[in-house]
């Protein structure tokens, strides 16, 4: 049942993603991709309430959206100020660890927040 | 020229996916199967072989007597134990202690190397302590670690399959809270263990043999020749005879062992040096046996080749992030964007101890564990670092390869004994018992 909400909702927001592809690069898009892919098929199975899952991944597909956003502004910032070839060299340098990082923030935040929920009910239950 | 460099490329990006794809399985193993997974009760089992414990010591004097205090504590039928220390010429305390504890409990044997013979390394220590082995049944624990009361009884329930020469058993960090580095140390941990060998386990495939807090048939450690001095990563070349010999490996998640980590990024670097060099000369040596054996599955051959490999991840990931932005700088094809991505999530599919972030976050969800997340995405650091350490590892054994040199120094991790404030601490203790 959550994984079918998961996978749904997921859908949902590619769909949006992809008509929206003149806004977003390939890059974005299959960040996302990754981001959706890693959070319905891990984190959809632990134990916790289907709202606060399908809160966190909506959540975190708009820090991704923001990420981007802010990642082009300064893409066009650069460009302006230090040149397209500049802005090239520092993307394709720091490309890789900058693209995941809010993936593996959110993604671990999101995990943090299940396990304490999870810890929560069960001291409730202990205490009933 | 540039149509090879593309070829190149895309080849490295490939190798990592499958890496990728690797974790990905085991994470989901791991996620699912837990439910699944028969929790061993060790007092329901009558089988009780004997058994010696061999715990190698040099220079160990801050921690060797908090191990052999828990020998002494084990539920472990004693008079089926005999446990033997290796004074491996230790020019500190470590042997008097030993012998004070010899004296007091008959299973507790010393036998000592002298300074000539002494201090060549943990597998030269191990040959000599076998030599006075009379257990049907080798264990070893590493000085510095702290084992649950009935490890013995988890591990050696293994070995009633007479197809199991080797078991292992789950390492778990003691002194945790006390630096950054014992923190990452304590989740690659996690990742490595939780997850990764427990999903070896139960898709049968290839555990591996730690080099502690594991055991083997006396007969078969003998058959073959006992630990290979020359190897720095005598575990993983142990775990590769096994499996060549038609015997298999089980990993015992239950059988849960405190150890001290490493607390510098200097002592990290030291213990993974070796760890990477070792294990790059087992991908040497057992890659083409590997390939042949006629005992092996192919599952089991497809993981034992990725396992081999695992130390030249983190070369492989820089060169192809060094070829990718050549690529893209001098002549970039319209497909290198997206293949880009693919070292972004490689990059972080091999943090840690090459265990991708998800990987570890799955295993300390399972472990229970409330607030260790935040730290995940700083395992970067580690990674960066690994690079640094298999580059380095790399270059080492070419050199030693074309200067002819075949021993390689084997550098000691050095223990400070910090972590036994937290074997005084009643929380810890209960949670080791």
């Amino acid at each position: 049942m959550h994984m079918s909400v998961g996978i749904g909702t997921t859908a949902i927001m590619l769909l949006i993603y992809f008509s929206l592809h003149h806004m977003l690069n390939e890059v974005a898009l299959i960040s996302i991709s990754v981001f959706n892919f890693l959070f319905v098929f891990l984190l959809f199975p632990l134990e916790g309430p289907l709202f606060r899952k399908v809160y966190l991944l909506v959540a975190g597909n708009i820090v991704g959206l923001i990420w981007y956003f802010i990642k082009s502004s300064f893409g066009a910032a650069s460009v302006f100020y230090l040149g397209t070839d500049t802005l090239k060299i520092i993307t394709v340098v720091i490309g890789p660890i900058i693209d995941l990082v809010w993936i593996v923030s959110v993604w671990s935040l999101s995990l943090s927040m299940l396990a304490s929920a999870k810890k929560r009910n069960e001291g409730e239950g202990e205490n009933i | 020229m540039i149509y090879v460099l593309n070829l190149i490329f895309v080849f490295l990006v490939m190798f990592m996916s499958a890496y990728l794809a690797r974790h990905y399985i085991f994470t989901l193993t791991a996620l699912y199967h837990q439910k699944g997974h028969s929790h061993h009760n060790p007092h329901d089992t009558p089988y009780q072989p004997t058994v010696s414990v061999l715990i190698p010591a040099r220079n160990e004097e801050k921690v060797i007597g908090r191990i052999l205090q828990r020998m002494i504590e084990l539920t472990y039928p004693k008079e089926k134990l005999e446990v033997i220390v290796i004074d491996d010429a230790s020019t500190d305390q470590t042997s008097e202690i030993a012998e004070e504890f010899a004296k007091e409990h008959e299973c507790i044997k010393v036998v000592h190397r002298s300074l000539e013979d002494g201090g060549k390394g943990k597998p030269a220590a191990l040959n000599h302590g076998l030599k006075y082995v009379k257990g049907e049944i080798v264990c070893c624990f590493d000085a510095d670690y702290y084992p649950q009361r009935d490890i013995l009884e988890k591990l050696i329930a293994c070995f009633k399959d007479p197809k199991v020469g080797a078991v292992q058993g789950r390492v778990t960090v003691l002194n945790e809270p006390n630096t950054l580095v014992t923190r990452l140390v304590a989740l690659e941990r996690t990742g490595g263990y939780r997850v990764d060998q427990f999903a070896r386990e139960g898709l049968g495939l290839i555990p591996q043999f730690g080099g502690t807090v594991g055991g083997f048939r006396r007969s078969l450690i003998e058959s073959l020749g006992g630990w290979d001095a020359s190897m720095l990563a005598e575990d993983t070349d142990l775990t590769f005879k096994v499996y060549l010999a038609s015997y298999k490996v089980r990993y015992v998640n239950d059988a849960e062992c405190y150890e001290e980590a490493v607390e510098n990024w200097r002592s990290y670097w030291r213990q993974r040096s070796r760890w990477a060099k070792g294990h790059m000369q087992c991908a040497f040596r057992y890659i083409w046996p590997l390939a042949k054996s006629k005992n092996l599955r192919l599952r089991e051959k497809i993981d034992g080749f990725l396992l081999l490999n695992v130390y030249f991840v983190p070369i492989l990931v820089g060169l192809a992030w060094t070829l990718g932005a050549t690529l893209f700088l001098i002549h970039p094809p319209p497909w290198i964007e997206i293949l880009w991505v693919a070292i972004s999530i490689s990059v972080y599919s091999s943090v840690g101890n090459f265990a991708p972030f998800f990987e570890v976050g799955i295993g300390a969800y399972l472990d229970g564990r409330k607030r260790i997340y935040w730290l995940i995405p700083l395992l970067l650091l580690t990674f960066m670092f690994n690079m640094l350490i298999c580059t380095k590892a790399l270059v080492d054994l070419s050199v030693s390869k074309v200067a002819g040199k075949k021993h390689h120094a084997w550098k000691k991790t050095l223990h400070n004994g910090r972590g036994n404030c937290y074997i005084c601490n009643n929380k810890v203790k209960q949670d080791v018992n």
